[in-house]
């Protein structure tokens, strides 16, 4: 079944059964890399993108869903490398990644909580993003959130 | 300058258009001959500096004409910033600013890769030396380069960010490199001293920071071949199953499907997407034998204090008989610490191709160099013809130094004839994986009329994680109990009379690993929680009592251990008033001659621990790269927390019980506390920072708890009630 939707601003066509998840869209058909797979059941958020603006877990939602929306992966979350979002220039004052792999994820989710609370608390940070980090970067990217906040609310 | 004249083939070095040397760290390894050192000579192809295998380097140098530095890093980059660490000693000495650096894997068919595998936290201290000394002998060589060019002496010729220059004269190293047609090679270049470091114990970014951050860093599920299909395995739940018959009439028309790969027990699908795989691999029907029968009890039966053979690695005056005239007087604990997991994020992966005399493995790993031993065993070809590239991993914490797929991607590769990745599912990471073994712990002591240990003995069971894995080690196996890996931080650090510690080593019918910080997690966590009890009990401050044995000043750990609680005292406000309804426990460990002790607050919420703040205090030697420890430590009070309160593996019917994350749960964001951290060098050479500042954050929990409720916590995960 062929879907069109936009990916990163680029208006895509893709013809894949429809049942497909997202995630192997993105990754296998598209060459998209930044979005990880961690569990294929939605429980860690390494394959967190945007759908329409909303911070989803792309292993659960199969391509037939996401017709005429559109999809930003962290590959389109800036810009561009002079450019960069709030959320990856924040990433690195702070330093936050250790191994990465879960990274892509929380950026995603991160970017989406600082558009919706421009200034969040430790609370926010905590009860809001729900992704797994195994290296332990947490405590970083809570320091990184609101970092970004702060540079994302100087920018406006 | 003493110096040992060595030619270059000057057709051959122009062809390469790179200076290339390297070491090998086998010496510094075992600690007697000094470095090898050698330069590459035989240069015959362009593609890969695969000729100097034959003189086995284990880390290797090469400028660029573009004036760049590869590094070739024998030492596996899982997230702990070891190529930041290795491009600042090599930065250091080589005089260039940390940016000219790129560090890559070396691997195992472009030369190779060191054989020991990356863990035991101790990439670092071992490449201290080696690292700095090739560095700085290329940099003596550039100049020697230069002084003979520009005809002056080579004590004329200065470096400084990359350029050599003499008088007027200037050229930057690849300019050098470009130009020179013989080379002259120093024996012994002099390392900088600590004072005139530049670069080394001074603020970086790491080096893998902005590719991580842009999504553009390759692990091995992003690597591709061309041509390349997908497998998708399918396995039993049950430990140690095998197919008794498979119907895979169904998966074969699903689409995309290639073929049904059954070999033995590996029972694959093959597809030309792993989204099409996956799907067939659903509609395999497959009835498997399960002779593991185990249970959560047989377990703990087999992992106990009085099974197994007993090996006594510490004994000192005669503790055990004191013990037993004094039986009243005694103190006895039991401690245990579950089965768990590593749940590194990315699953295991690899990607191999098979050919008639050649093979190339992709495979994020922690021992590419068994890696390649495993494949050449699995599909019967010389080790030679094998090629592993390591991508970055997505955490190892020992997880990846067990085989990974390659030999499965290999054996399907050879069958079908094309490049084949092939990735675990996460339900099979929890259930067809290595595990950390339980442990059980017994811990007497007999106290005197002042409330001083008189007499103390550990008594540990718990399979090894590591020897029973050493295929060939006899010697070692042979030693009976495995105190390299389950029984490392058995021993007690502190100055008592009469100590006594016994491993008591079994087997299980469980696969089992090594898990970050080894047995240091367990040991520590019950020794500490012991002495926390010893000193709750006397009445005793915690840290005092601990200060009080730690009395051998010509012992230079037990020194830096002493600084190090004088440390935490000061920075953690242990004297200052606790606010109500806040418990504090302390703990320390020696492991491997990094101290690292924690002192952490603790309340209880809703019947829930809720660890507040932790004060960190660590003495690491040398520091690196200051950020990137405190950032291990952050990680190991993360993977603490996470250890003492949540995560516990259990067995059923011989089958792992926890297959998904919602039954493991981790700690999280809503976990974070308040953590601080505080760096001393005690010592002028780099000790781990990857695990030590793990293990204390357990017994500390423990001891805040105690400290809190008066209740004494002995059994991991942490249950109030």
């Amino acid at each position: 079944m062929k879907i069109d939707f936009k990916l990163n601003g680029k208006p895509t066509s893709i013809d894949v059964d429809p049942a497909m998840p997202l995630l192997w869209v993105v990754r296998d058909e598209l060459k998209l890399t930044a979005t990880k797979f961690g569990c294929g059941m939605a429980m860690c958020g390494a394959c967190t993108l945007h759908i329409d603006g909303e911070a989803i877990r792309s292993c659960s939602v199969p391509v037939e869903s996401i017709a005429g929306k559109n999809i930003i992966t962290l590959e389109g979350l800036s810009e561009s490398e002079a450019n960069l979002h709030p959320i990856q220039q924040a990433w690195m004052e702070e330093q936050v990644p250790q191994c990465g792999y879960c990274q892509s994820g929380f950026m995603m989710a991160a970017a989406k909580l600082i558009k919706e609370n421009p200034n969040p608390t430790d609370d926010d940070i905590k009860n809001g993003i729900t992704n797994i980090c195994r290296c332990g970067t947490h405590p970083r990217i809570i320091k990184a959130i609101k970092r970004a906040a702060e540079i994302n609310n100087q920018n406006h | 300058m003493s110096k040992e004249k060595k030619s270059f083939s000057r057709r051959k070095f122009l062809q390469r258009g790179v200076i290339v040397l390297g070491g090998s760290v086998v010496a510094s390894y075992l600690g007697c001959s000094p470095m090898r050192r050698f330069t590459a000579q035989k240069v015959e192809s362009m593609d890969l500096p695969a000729s100097i295998s034959s003189l086995k380097p284990d880390f290797w140098f090469e400028i660029l004409a573009d004036n760049t530095i590869l590094l070739k890093s024998p030492k596996i980059e899982m997230g702990q910033g070891v190529w930041t660490g290795l491009a600042m000693m090599a930065a250091e000495e080589l005089e260039v600013s940390l940016d000219k650096i790129k560090v890559e894997h070396a691997n195992t068919g472009s030369g190779l890769i060191d054989n020991v595998n990356t863990g035991g936290s101790s990439s670092t201290s071992s490449l201290y030396g080696p690292v700095r000394e090739v560095a700085a002998t290329m940099r003596e060589m550039l100049k020697a380069a230069a002084a003979k060019q520009w005809n002056v002496s080579i004590s004329a010729v200065k470096t400084e960010n990359g350029t050599l220059s003499s008088g007027g004269k200037k050229a930057t190293y690849g300019e050098i490199v470009a130009s020179t047609k013989e080379w002259d090679e120093p024996k012994t270049p002099t390392l900088k001293p600590k004072s005139a470091f530049k670069i080394i114990g001074k603020e970086v970014k790491r080096v893998d920071l902005k590719p991580k951050v842009m999504g553009t860093a390759k692990y091995t599920l992003d690597s591709e071949l061309p041509d390349m299909l997908y497998a998708v395995l399918v396995k039993s739940p049950y430990l140690d199953a095998t197919i008794k018959s498979v119907d895979s009439n169904e998966a074969t028309k699903s689409a995309g499907v290639v073929k049904i790969v059954r070999e033995g027990n590996l029972l694959a699908v093959v597809a030309k997407s792993f989204y099409a795989a996956d799907s067939a691999a659903k509609k395999v029907v497959v009835e498997w034998n399960t002779p593991n029968k185990t249970q959560q009890a047989d377990l703990i039966k087999l992992v106990t204090v009085g099974n197994g053979k007993e090996a006594n690695i510490q004994k000192e005056g005669s503790a055990k008989s004191i013990l037993k005239d004094n039986k009243t007087e005694v103190f006895r604990q039991e401690y245990r610490t579950p089965m768990a997991t590593h749940a590194q994020m990315e699953v295991n992966g690899a990607i191999a191709h098979v050919e008639a005399n050649k093979v190339l493995i992709i495979t994020g790993s922690q021992g590419p160099s068994q890696v390649r031993d495993v494949v050449a065993k699995a599909i019967d070809i010389k080790k030679d013809t094998i090629d592993v590239h390591t991508p970055l991993l997505g955490g190892g914490f020992g997880r990846k130094a067990a085989p990974g797929l390659a030999a499965e991607a290999a054996i399907i590769s050879k069958i079908v004839g094309k490049p084949i990745k092939v990735y675990n599912s996460r339900q099979h990471e929890f259930q067809n994986g290595v595990y950390r073994p339980n442990t059980h712990h017994v811990l007497q002591a007999k106290m005197t009329k002042d409330s001083k240990i008189e007499a103390i003995t550990h008594d540990q069971a718990t399979p090894d994680m590591y020897v029973r894995n050493m295929v060939g080690e006899i010697g070692l196996k042979l030693l009976g109990s495995d105190f390299l890996s389950a029984g490392h931080g058995a021993s007690l650090m502190y100055n008592v009379p009469n100590k006594s510690v016994s491993v008591w080593n079994t087997d299980v019918p469980i696969p089992i690993s090594i898990w970050r910080a080894v047995g240091m997690f367990p040991n520590t966590f019950a020794i500490e929680s012991f002495i926390n009890e010893l000193a709750h009990k006397a009445g005793k401050d915690a840290i005092d009592f601990r200060l009080d044995m730690l009395t051998d000043k010509d012992d230079k750990i037990i020194e830096r251990s002493r600084k190090v609680l004088e440390t935490l005292i000061e920075k953690s406000g242990w004297e200052t008033p606790k606010a109500d309804g806040v418990g504090r426990g302390i703990a320390i460990g020696n492991d491997r001659k990094s101290i690292a002790a924690a002192a952490i607050e603790v309340e209880i919420i809703e019947g829930k621990i809720k660890v507040k703040k932790v004060t960190n205090v660590l003495d690491m030697g040398q520091i690196i790269n200051p950020e990137g420890i405190k950032a291990q430590i952050e990680g190991c009070v993360m993977m603490g927390i996470s250890a003492t309160l949540y995560e516990e593996l259990t067995v059923k019917d011989g089958q792992i019980e926890q297959a998904y994350f919602s039954q493991y749960p981790l700690a999280s964001l809503s976990d974070v506390p308040e953590i601080l951290s505080f760096l001393l060098e005690g010592d002028d050479v780099p000790y781990g920072v990857g695990e030590p500042p793990l293990s204390p954050i357990a017994p500390a929990i423990v001891g805040a708890v105690l400290n809190l409720t008066g209740k004494a916590l002995r059994s991991l995960p942490l249950r109030l009630s």
